[in-house]
Order: structure tokens, then sequence, then C-alpha cells
């Protein structure tokens, strides 16, 4: 990373976490896109003056044990807001960075849990008046109060962006992966606890929710013209049972069978 | 079995042949054919020189009882080949509400994605009409310059095309004004966004903070009275009203299929442009191999059969594929480890999976279980691999490869060499 | 004699001396942690464990043994008839008969370690340690000739000048080699360190014919968890690198040096004590660790370890399979060093290399290692209809089913042994998703915590229910159950039997319960997994088994207690070192030297590891797999049978 010298020399910078929710076992754990943006965070800090300059802040509950997750990745503290479960996080958070002024303030795309909008960034850039920077994958450089970011975009692509400082970035899952979280600097961080008041979310509390159902796959739809299509639509065999096996033609047809595949997929640029 | 195979069958149509034999019928030119000139059995274009008869559906010649007034039917055979079938017209003249969609236009055309967001756009309109009076419009919101040719088939009322040079590459900012503008101006009763890595997230959530409004994200059941959305990275769906601006997921609704619409273009202002605190730098090339290997689109994976190393490299440079390796390939050193697939390396995603020489074992299987479509290469056609490969050839893989690579090369040829033509007509309509 | 004063004063300094030294290196040892030791007990045990427990292994290689009788005993005897007769100056004709005697016998043993050091093996250390014949050699005769006027063979004025100046040269060499040399650190270190380190071993349950495996616990509490600096060893644990006399017979059976990696336990070991006393590794006179070079390792005993002492990769490539453990005379316990290194690097610096932190988050966030769901973990079984513990409440064996439940490969093992056991009729159930992860790959990556918050969970559904028995199909998880759990569970484990499932098959069909037609194949090699057989002394039970099938088991040169690992344990292909072979090659071709056309295992970690290699290869089967084969139905169970045809 290369930072010059005015600007390595106070960047201040703020990692959003949240709890995250393990896919399968639906338990409390460091979020995979909030521990890469904590790594960021990290990184930049680290080539600045150090990683006291990487404030790690998240609102709600001080007691969570996956925040210990998270300073197990080597931080000496984690800022929690303190809020009751159903508050809204933005307006506390609004206040604490407009007091705190952090240069780079970097979040996960998409909570784990709960309504996971991943709005947060979107309104801390509204009601700061700030640049907002989605799906980073890594911060090139930091010169004279611009940043030169690269954004993740589909299937492993990347696209070069440049931002003047301060900004928001919501960081992608291509970033680089967040260090491993050992125990023995997790249980001995410290958390500050810090009181807020902020109202409930009204809103959300008339939602229900339930354990995602399962979605229907989408069946090829056949609008049939013809009793004939749709005798067709309803015997032709579903795709990708038993593929075709070319065995004895000759080698040139087998290559043109997988060109024609590639072809007709898309893959050949 | 093919198409084909089904539209050999002849079939009559007793509707058409009525309309046929009635000249007076408003279809009568459609499905009437010139006399003199019609298909034979076998399919063939034929002179008749026999006006008094024709070919019945079934190939055998018929008397014209209509005595030289004889029209032939066009037989289904045909009608592929002819026009399409012309969808009703959905006409929206003056509309009562708006629905504004902003789709994603991937490439300059709209995605499967868009056009779902499109059949939801019109479900919700359907519905309020329904609730209210008069019709109302689905108006397309496109960001630079659209290749798309068929906004009419896909539902769009009224298309609002933004392509001037502040639209050009990536511009939220100046996207995002210019959709106040329309909140401002027109008022829609919904905003509909693509929930989708593609800017449709982005956008969507950059207006819904602008605006003020509570968007529902991850939608995928949506009505005017309630919307469902999955939250908690998709483990659970929140019931919710419906609120004024959604990000919806892929499969939300049926695309449109069975109407046309008028597209029509909507004048409109210039919009102030702002000034970006993002500068667009354009994208940065990268090298397939670079790409994660969980991500990559398109893999070359290669396996205890790979013999020609230099050659596997080679093809993987020449399709522009990700390298992949089974574990023998890796354990053997021929690759690295990071490249290995399976249940103890990567779980890959590409939509085409090209595995040469690997003969699937288990834990190989697993990790190709969310590909698309898996081809391979192979000399053993009992082994697991080809018995989950959409398409496998048995034989020798150095062989095939070879093959496949001049047939790229033939093909990138081709491809830039109408590429040029294009440009040159290009030129020259000018 | 002009210089009578000469020979005694030579003796005393050199006793002086060393005493000094002593000091200085039990200081070395008490910077360590303090662990809690008998001492009395131990020092009253210690000859008896020199001459039972040690001698025993050192008895592998009956050359040696002899040599080192006739050296050490002969040493030991001249030492202290030395003592008596030259410093003290008791004239006794028969002390000094007696010491010619010993000293005979020490310098017969001397001639013959010269011998062997003309053409050392690879794995013997150099250095000081081709000095030490030619010093033992020196002793022995110096006084030998000293001794003879007092034995009355020679007159006393004998010789002359020229004589008696040669003569203490000798002695001085002989002197300052083994005396100095015992306590600053030469050759015979091994002696002075080694007498303490049997005395006052981690691991007294070893002698006497004991089994000690289990690694022990970490207090979660601690400052620093794990070893980072020299210091954070148990002070025990010092005094035994110390005693290490560099015979390379771990280099010579650890799999990981032989595959390449960067790892030689003795090297190891001899890095410690650099780090224990400070300094660099210069002096190091045996094999290095593959691919690196010697003499630029620097280390004290605050410095932290990783870092520029011992590379990281090194203890990675440990497999544990304790096959160096098993071999060394001197009974030093590699593998916990190795792990309490881990545990620093894994607890305190995050820094598991490769898969480690993912397995690590996954068994934290889902108690496997691969982050399956955890309500899957009885998907396998959903055709088996086994009972569950919930519903039972109380039964006589319990299926402890292991992680092999999320692997296909393994599932077939896991039903070949539950027909066996339906078809003994055993009164059996399992845990179902109350079963957790042993905790053995995260115990062996260093995550203490991890282990511990499994091994706690397990034990708490254990105890919520009545059984006499747990049976299970993976060694590592029987090896944490049986020696590794006791430390959490308060005596739960008192009353229960952990077994594996060959020894319990292995009953059952002894006592008739099983019948089994013979086995109709090739031939039939035995692999020992190493946490069945070291690690918990199963070496007959299998075999056992295999025999009343009718096999005559074709045994590997490198089997029992001195098998070669699968390169499947200690977490090594998590953190997968690269090495210039792979392990289970090197494996496979032990077998194949052998002949045989079925490698018969007892792991599923080994069947995996072993399957890993290319084919051609023998087939890898279970043993469960093999007597679920040969197994012969009564009417009503037929349908098990066609299951399992279905299965395979």
């Amino acid at each position: 990373m290369l930072l010059d010298a005015n600007t390595s020399m106070d960047l201040k910078i703020v990692s959003l976490i949240s709890v995250g929710k393990h896919p399968t076992s639906g338990r409390a754990r460091r979020a995979e896109q909030d521990g890469r943006a904590v790594e960021l965070g990290l990184s930049v800090a680290e080539a600045g003056r150090g990683k006291q300059n990487l404030t790690v802040l998240h609102a709600g509950d001080s007691q969570q044990s996956a925040l210990r997750s998270y300073a197990g990745m080597g931080l000496e503290s984690v800022r929690v807001i303190q809020l009751r479960e159903s508050a809204d996080a933005v307006s506390p958070l609004t206040e604490y960075l407009r007091k705190h002024a952090p240069d780079i303030i970097l979040t996960g795309v998409r909570a784990e849990s709960g309504e996971s909008s991943g709005m947060v960034p979107y309104l801390l850039a509204e009601k700061l008046g700030w640049p907002v920077v989605p799906r980073i994958a890594n911060i090139v450089s930091i010169k004279e109060g611009v940043a030169e970011v690269l954004q993740a975009l589909p299937r492993g692509q990347r696209r070069a962006l440049t931002v003047r400082l301060p900004f928001i970035a919501s960081v992608d899952n291509a970033a680089a992966e967040p260090r491993q979280s050992a125990f023995g600097p997790a249980s001995r961080a410290l958390i500050e606890q810090q009181q807020a008041s902020s109202d409930a979310d009204a809103v959300r509390s008339e939602w229900s929710e339930l354990p995602a159902r399962k979605r229907p796959k989408r069946l090829k739809v056949v609008k049939a013209k013809t009793a004939a299509d749709r005798f067709k639509a309803a015997t032709a065999k579903p795709q990708g049972s038993g593929g075709k096996v070319l065995k004895d033609e000759p080698v040139t047809e087998q290559a043109q069978a997988i060109f024609d595949l590639l072809l007709e997929e898309g893959v050949l640029r | 079995m093919s198409d084909s195979d089904y539209s050999d069958i002849l079939r009559r149509d007793p509707r058409g042949e009525r309309i046929a034999r009635n000249r007076l019928h408003p279809l009568h030119s459609t499905v009437a054919m010139q006399v003199g000139e019609m298909r034979g059995p076998s399919g063939l274009l034929r002179k008749n020189p026999h006006s008094v008869g024709f070919i019945g559906p079934n190939g055998i010649k018929r008397i014209d009882r209509l005595k030289g007034n004889a029209v032939a039917m066009s037989g289904r055979r045909n009608a592929q080949s002819s026009q399409e079938v012309l969808l009703p017209l959905h006409q929206v003249r003056e509309p009562a509400f708006t629905i504004v969609v902003v789709p994603d236009m991937v490439g300059g055309r709209l995605t499967a994605h868009d056009k779902d967001i499109l059949g939801q756009a019109h479900q919700l309109a359907r519905s309020m009409e329904n609730d209210s009076t008069g019709l109302g419009a689905v108006m397309a919101v496109v960001f630079g310059s659209s290749k798309e040719d068929s906004f009419d088939k896909a539902g769009v009322d009224r298309l609002l095309l933004l392509d001037g040079s502040e639209y050009e590459g990536y511009c939220p900012e100046q996207q995002v004004t210019a959709l106040e503008q329309v909140e401002a101006r027109i008022k829609p009763q919904y905003w509909l966004f693509p929930d989708s890595v593609h800017g449709g997230t982005d956008l969507g959530s950059r207006l819904a903070a602008r605006l003020g409004e509570r968007p529902a994200t991850q939608a995928w059941q949506v009505n005017t009275e309630t919307t469902i959305c999955r939250g908690a990275s998709g483990s659970i769906d929140i019931t919710r009203d419906t609120p004024r601006l959604l990000m919806l997921a892929q499969e939300c609704a049926n695309p449109i299929d069975e109407t046309r619409h008028e597209a029509l273009p909507v004048e409109w202002a210039p919009v102030q442009s702002v000034l970006p605190e993002l500068h667009d730098l354009g994208q940065v090339a990268v090298d397939p191999n670079a790409i994660p290997l969980a991500e990559a689109e398109f893999i070359l994976a290669a396996g205890n059969g790979i013999t020609n190393w230099d050659q596997f490299h080679a093809t993987a440079k020449a399709l522009g594929a990700t390298e992949g390796a089974s574990r023998v390939a890796v354990d053997d050193g021929n690759m690295p480890r990071f490249r290995q697939v399976g249940a103890s390396g990567t779980w890959v995603t590409a939509r085409v999976y090209l595995a040469v020489g690997i003969s699937g074992a288990i834990q190989h299987m697993q990790g190709i279980g969310q590909c698309d479509k898996v081809v391979t290469i192979n000399t053993d056609a009992g082994c697991d691999m080809v018995k989950r490969a959409d398409l496998s050839t048995i034989g020798d893989a150095e062989k095939v490869l070879d093959e496949l690579v001049n047939l790229v090369a033939t093909h990138r040829q081709q491809a830039s060499h109408n590429h040029s033509a294009e440009k040159e007509g290009a030129k020259d309509a000018a | 004699m002009t210089f009578e004063w000469l020979h005694p004063f030579l003796i005393a300094t050199a006793l002086l001396l060393a005493a000094v030294g002593a000091v200085r290196r039990v200081n070395l040892w008490r910077a360590g942690q303090p662990e809690s030791v008998d001492f009395v007990a131990g020092l009253m045990a210690m000859p008896g464990r020199y001459l039972h427990d040690l001698h025993d292994i050192v008895e592998r290689d009956k050359y040696m043994s002899k040599t080192h009788a006739a050296t050490g005993g002969g040493f030991v005897l001249s030492l202290l008839l030395v003592i008596l007769v030259h410093l003290f100056g008791v004239q006794s004709q028969i002390l000094a008969w007696a010491l010619l005697a010993s000293l005979a016998l020490m310098f017969i043993g001397a001639v013959f370690v010269f011998k062997r050091r003309l053409n050392p093996p690879s794995r013997l250390s150099k250095g000081p340690w081709m000095r030490l014949p030619k010093s033992l050699l020196a002793f022995s005769s110096a006084f030998f000739i000293l001794t003879l006027p007092m034995a009355g063979v020679l007159p006393e004025v004998a010789g002359g000048l020229l004589l008696t100046i040669v003569l203490s040269i000798f002695i001085a060499m002989g002197l300052s080699e083994m005396l100095l040399g015992m306590t600053w650190g030469g050759p015979m270190k091994h002696a002075f360190a080694g007498a303490l380190h049997l005395a006052f071993h981690r691991r007294p349950e070893r002698f006497g014919g004991g089994r000690s495996t289990g690694l022990k616990p970490v207090a979660l509490d601690q400052r620093v968890l794990g070893v980072q600096k020299p210091e954070d060893f148990k002070w025990n644990q010092l005094l035994g690198f110390d005693a290490c006399v560099q015979c390379g017979k771990c280099e010579a059976v650890c799999p990981a040096f032989a595959a390449g990696q960067p790892l030689n336990p003795k090297k190891l070991i001899q890095d410690m004590v650099v780090g224990m006393a400070g300094g660099s590794d210069a002096r190091y006179a045996g094999s290095p660790y593959p691919g690196k070079e010697v003499g630029q390792a620097n280390g004290g005993p605050l410095l932290t370890i990783t870092e520029g002492l011992i590379d990281p990769d090194t203890l990675w490539s440990c497999t544990t399979c304790r096959a160096c453990v098993e071999e060394c005379p001197m009974m030093i316990e590699h593998v916990d060093a190795i792990v309490d290194m881990r545990r620093f690097l894994t607890m305190e610096t995050g820094s598991t290399p490769n898969k480690g932190a993912q397995v690590l988050d996954n068994l934290i966030a889902t108690d496997n290692p691969n982050g399956n769901a955890p309500a899957s973990r009885t998907n396998w079984a959903a055709d088996q209809n086994l009972p569950l513990l919930r519903d039972l409440k109380e039964t006589d064996v319990v299926f402890w089913v292991s992680d092999g439940a999320f692997d296909m490969r393994s599932q077939r093992i896991l039903r070949a042994f539950v027909s066996l056991l339906k078809a003994a009729n055993v009164d059996f159930a399992v845990l179902g998703d109350e079963e957790l992860d042993s905790g053995d790959v995260a115990r062996r990556l260093g995550d203490d915590a991890t282990f511990q918050s499994l091994a706690k969970r397990n034990i708490a559904a254990l105890s919520q229910y009545k059984f006499k028995r747990i049976v299970t199909t993976d060694p590592h998880a029987y090896h944490c159950l049986r020696n590794e759990y006791a430390d959490f569970a308060d005596g739960l484990f008192d009353n229960i039997e952990v077994l594996h499932h060959t020894t319990y098959l292995n009953e059952l069909v002894q006592a008739g319960k099983l019948k089994l037609s013979r086995f109709k194949g090739g031939k039939v090699t035995y692999h020992d997994p190493c946490y069945l057989g070291r690690y918990n002394g199963e070496y007959e039970a299998p075999r056992e088994l295999l025999r009343s099938l009718g096999i005559e088991i074709a045994e590997m040169e490198r089997s029992g207690f001195r098998s070669r690992c699968c390169g499947g344990g200690g977490g090594a292909p998590i953190t997968d070192i690269p090495g210039e072979r792979r392990i289970a090659d090197m494996r496979m071709e032990d077998v194949q030297t052998t002949g045989a056309e079925l490698i018969a295992v007892g792991c599923q970690q080994c069947t995996a590891m072993l399957e890993g290699v290319v084919e051609p290869r023998p087939q890898v089967k279970d043993i469960a797999e093999i007597l679920a084969g040969v197994l012969l139905e009564d009417e009503a169970e037929n349908n098990v049978e066609s299951q399992l045809e279905e299965a395979f």
C-alpha cells in the first residue's frame, strides 16, 4: 500500500462491525465481510502509523461474544455503542462518526443477520455528506487526500476508482481474507462500552420474520401454442441428467462439440 | 429429442385453413401463400404446374375445390421460417401512474434479471389498475448507450434513455441526481431495482438513502400489499408492507412474454451534471488466473490424465479460462495447491467447468457441485466425471485440446474480422 | 614422583568446575515454568528407569546397547573408584584392581564406540561427538596406566617426566570431556541431564511399561498461551531437551524428514537447547532441516522461538505420529514440545497456516472441521435406523461416529461397522446430533481453547446417559476420549471403557458372536494407525481379527510400533507444508514392497490418505469393511446385506 507522508500521519480509520451468522449452523460469528473490513482497516493502518489508528466499532450488544473474534485479529480494543436489540443503529453511529471525524469508514456489504439490507454505509454517507464506494476489494494508495480503490465486479473483475477522503466504503468478499482470530488476544482485548440512546426501529417491529422458505426453482416455462409443444414440454427430459457422450467420433467433431458449448454459454470472450 | 423432431410432424390447422379460404378475413394475408409456389412433401419449394390442386398436410394431393382461387396454406413447418407471431400491443395513452424500473443493462442489454423486474412492474401495475382507474405505465430509466432492441417485448411502456457523455462509465452520483429528477417530475408509484452486483443494488441504495425511503432488499415475492424479502444473508424471510422502493431478487416474477409494449421515448430536459467525488479509472485488466477460483466463470481443470502441461497452460490462455486442478495434479507438483478444486480445495461456481483428464474422485465432484455446465475430456467413459458431465468426449486429451485451440483461434480471427467489417459498415452508413 | 599432587589436583579441579557447571545448567532449567515433581520418588526410581525403560529402548540396537553398557557402566564405576583411589588416596589393592577392571571395561566399550564412529550413519551427529571416543580412550587408558602402580603391577617410579606429562595431558583431556563436558555442554551432558531427566520426567507414567500419550491441557487464563520463549516450557521439559544424545533415531523414523519437509526432530531438540542456553545453531553437526541451512538460527531464553530460532513451517510439518518419541532412548517428548509451540502460534499470533484458520473457525461455528450443518450429522444413517441415546437413555455400547459421518468414503466404514454391530446383536446407540467433533484436530493445531470447549460439551452430552462402553472407528477420537478427556471429565470416564472398533470387533469374533467366512482375496498387509498403535498400544487386536479370517498378514518392514505414519495426523493435511515427496506415497511404497493387494487399515484418516495415492496401487479397506464383506448373515438379516451391497 502506498501512503504519502502527509496523509499517513493522521489517517484515522473506523471499521464498522456487526455480529455475523454462520450459514449452516446459524451461530453468531465474525461476519465474513466485516472481518474483511477490519483486515483492510488494519492493513491501511499498519502501512501508516500503526494499529492504534484503527477503531473497530460496533453498535449493539457489548456482551456478544462474537465481538471477541474480531478482537482476536490483534486488536487491543473494540468499541461498542451499547444499544438495545431493536434500536436503530444509524443515528448513534452518525453521531459518533461526526464527533470523531475519521478519514475512512469501512463496512461490510451486507450484515449476516437481521434485515441485512446493506443500507448502513449509504445512510451514513447521506447523513455525513461523504461519498460512498460500494464493494471495494482493496485500497491501492492514498495520496494527497485522494484514495485509489479497486472495486470488485462480478466474476473476479476489478474497476479502479479514485475518491477523495473522507469516504465510506463497503468491503466485498473479494478483499483480502481476514486474518485468523487468535484466542489469546481475543480473550484479553478490552470491550469499550459507550452508552447511547436511540429510538426503537418502529417500522421493523411490524415485520414478521420466518426461517427462509425454499424458493421454487423456476420451471422452464413453455408457452405452448400447440398440443405438440405442450406434449414436448411435458415429456422432454429435464436438462442435465445424463450428458452427451462422444466416444467414437473423430477428434475434430469432439472439439467442435466442446467449442459449440463454450460459445453457447458465452464464456469465450 | 430436439425441436425439429416435433416440428417435422405435419399437422392440420383447421382455423388457418378456414382463414385461408376466406379472402375477407383480416388475417387472410398472413396465412395464405402466393399461388404457384408451395412446399412439397419434402419441404422443398416447388413451382406448381397444376394450379388446380394443392398438397394437403399429409402430403397427399388434394383437389382444389375453390377452382383456381386456391390459396395454399403455409404449413406449420414453414411457420417458423416465416415471420414471428405479432404479440398484442399493450398501449398506455395517458398513464394514471408510473412504475419506474432501473435495469442493470449489462453490456447495454437487458439481463434476465432486468426482464424479471419488468415483469414484476407489470404485475404491480395490473393489480393497481384493478383497484383504481386508468392504466399505469412502466418506465425504464436506462443510462448510457443501449444496444437493446426489444424493450417493447420486455414490457417497457416508456423509455427514458439518458445516454449523454456524463453517463459513461461508473457514475452513480450522476445517475442518482437524474433519478431524483425523475422522482420530482413523475412521482413514480414504485421504484424497482434489480438487487444485483451489476449496479442495481448500489443505485437503489443510493436513491433510497437520498429519498429517505426504507427499501425492501432481496425482495422475492411482491404485491401491492406485502413484500417478502430475504434477510440475514438469505436465512430468513421478512414479511413486510410493500415500500415504494424495492430491490428485487432474481426470478421475483415472470418476464413479459405475451404482450408488446410501446417503449415510447420520454422527452427529458437535461439533468444538471454533478461534480462527482468518485472518478472511474476504468476496468482493470484481470488475468484469468488472477481471478479467485471460487469466483471464476470458466475453469479449465487438469487432472492426472494431463501429460503435456505446456499445452494445458497454453490452452487455458487461449480459451481465457482460469486454471484449476484435481488433487492428484497438485500432489504431483504440477499445479500449485491453491488451484485445487474439490472438497479439500476450493468449491467452485463456474458456469462452465472443462475437466481434462479428471476421473472425478468424490471429493472433486463435491467441489464442482455448483457448476452449471460440466464438460470433460477423458479416456475412461465409465468414470464418475463422465456420468456428471453435460458433455463428454472420450479420447486423447492432447489432440482434442489442440483442435479446440485451433477452433478458438479461427473463431477469434473471424470475430475480429466481423468486428472490423461492422465498423466499416457503420462508417458507410454515416 | 615429583608431581604427586598434580593428578588429585586435576581431579578435584575438574569435579569442582563440574559442580559449578552443574549449578549453571540447573539454573538454565529452572528458568522454565514450575511443574510439580516428586523429587525423592523420582530420584529413587531413576536407576530402575535407566536399567529397564531406557535400556529396553537401547536394546533394540544390540551393538549399541552392549557398547553403552560397557562404556557407561565402566565409566560410572571408574569415576567412583578414581575419586576414592586417586583423589582421596585410599590405598587398597582390591580397589585398585577393581578400578583397573572397570577401566578396562570402559576401554573396550570405547573401542567399539570408536569403531562405530569410523563410518557413522548419517543420523548421528558429528562435531564434538566424533571427539568423544578419543576422550573415552584417553580417560580410560590414562587412568589405567596411572593405577597400575597402585595395583602393584608396576613399580612406583616407572616412566619419568615425559610419561607423567603425557599421562597428565591425557587425564586432563579425559577429565575435561567426562566431567566438565557433562555440565558445561559437551556430549557427556547427556549423562548428567539424562539421569535427572529420567528422575523428573514429565510423564512418569511412561516408565515400567506404561503409556502416557495425551497432551497436557493449557490453562486458558495464562498471560501467554502456549510456548513463545524457551522459558515458557516447563522446567523438566527444558531438562529433557538437554538429555538428547543426538543419536538421530528420531530423524531416521520421522516421516516428515523422510518426505523432505523442513522438520528434523533431532535438530528441533538441539534448537531448543540453543534457545535455552542462548546463541546460534552454528555448532550443530547433524543433519539439517531438509532444505534449510544450519547456522542461521539464533535464540535465547527470552526470545520468541519462531522468530529466528525455528521456522513455523518446521513445527507445522509434524504429523504428531510419535515415532520419534517411541524411538528416543532418552524418552524425550518431541510432540509435546511441538504442540506447545503450535499453541502459541495459533492461540496468540493467529498464524495457523493454509486451511488451518478455516478449519478452526468451522470447528468453532459448526463443531466439525468442514463447516457442515451440525444438524446433518446423522444424514449418513438415514437408512440405518440407528437407535439414539436421546431416546434410549441407557445402552451397553455407545457408537462414537466421529466426523467420518460427513465424509462419503468414511461413511462406508461406518455402515460396515453398523452392519457388524447389528449382526452381533449388540445393544448399542449413537449420540446423533449431540455428538461433536472430538477436538483432535483443534488440539493438534494448537487451539486448545476450541478443543476444551468441544471436549466439555461432548462430556456434558455423554454424562446425561448410562452406558458401559464407547466404541469408535476413528483412532483420533479414540485417543481423545480415552486419554485426553479425563482432564475435563470429573471422573466420568473412570467407569467407562473406551474401545477402538478393532478391539471391540475382535472381542465379538473371539466370543463367537459374529459368523464370518474365510477371506477370499489376495495378499493382505496391515497398516498400523499411529493413534491406535503408538498412542494406545493396540497392535494385536487388528492382527488377530485378520488372522481369524484366515489372512496371513504380509507385514511391512515398518510395522507395529515402528509403523510409518500415513501423513494424515496432527492436522498435517490441513497445514500442508510442502516437501519433496508425500508421506502417503512413501507409505504406499512400503506397502508395495510386500506385494500386498489389499491394505487393511483401522482409521478413516489413513484410508483417505492412502487412497489419495495415485493408482495403480493396492486397495485400501478398513477392517470393518473387510469383516462386513465376509459376514455370514442369518436369514433375518439378509436385508442388511443387500443394503450393504448397495452401499458399496
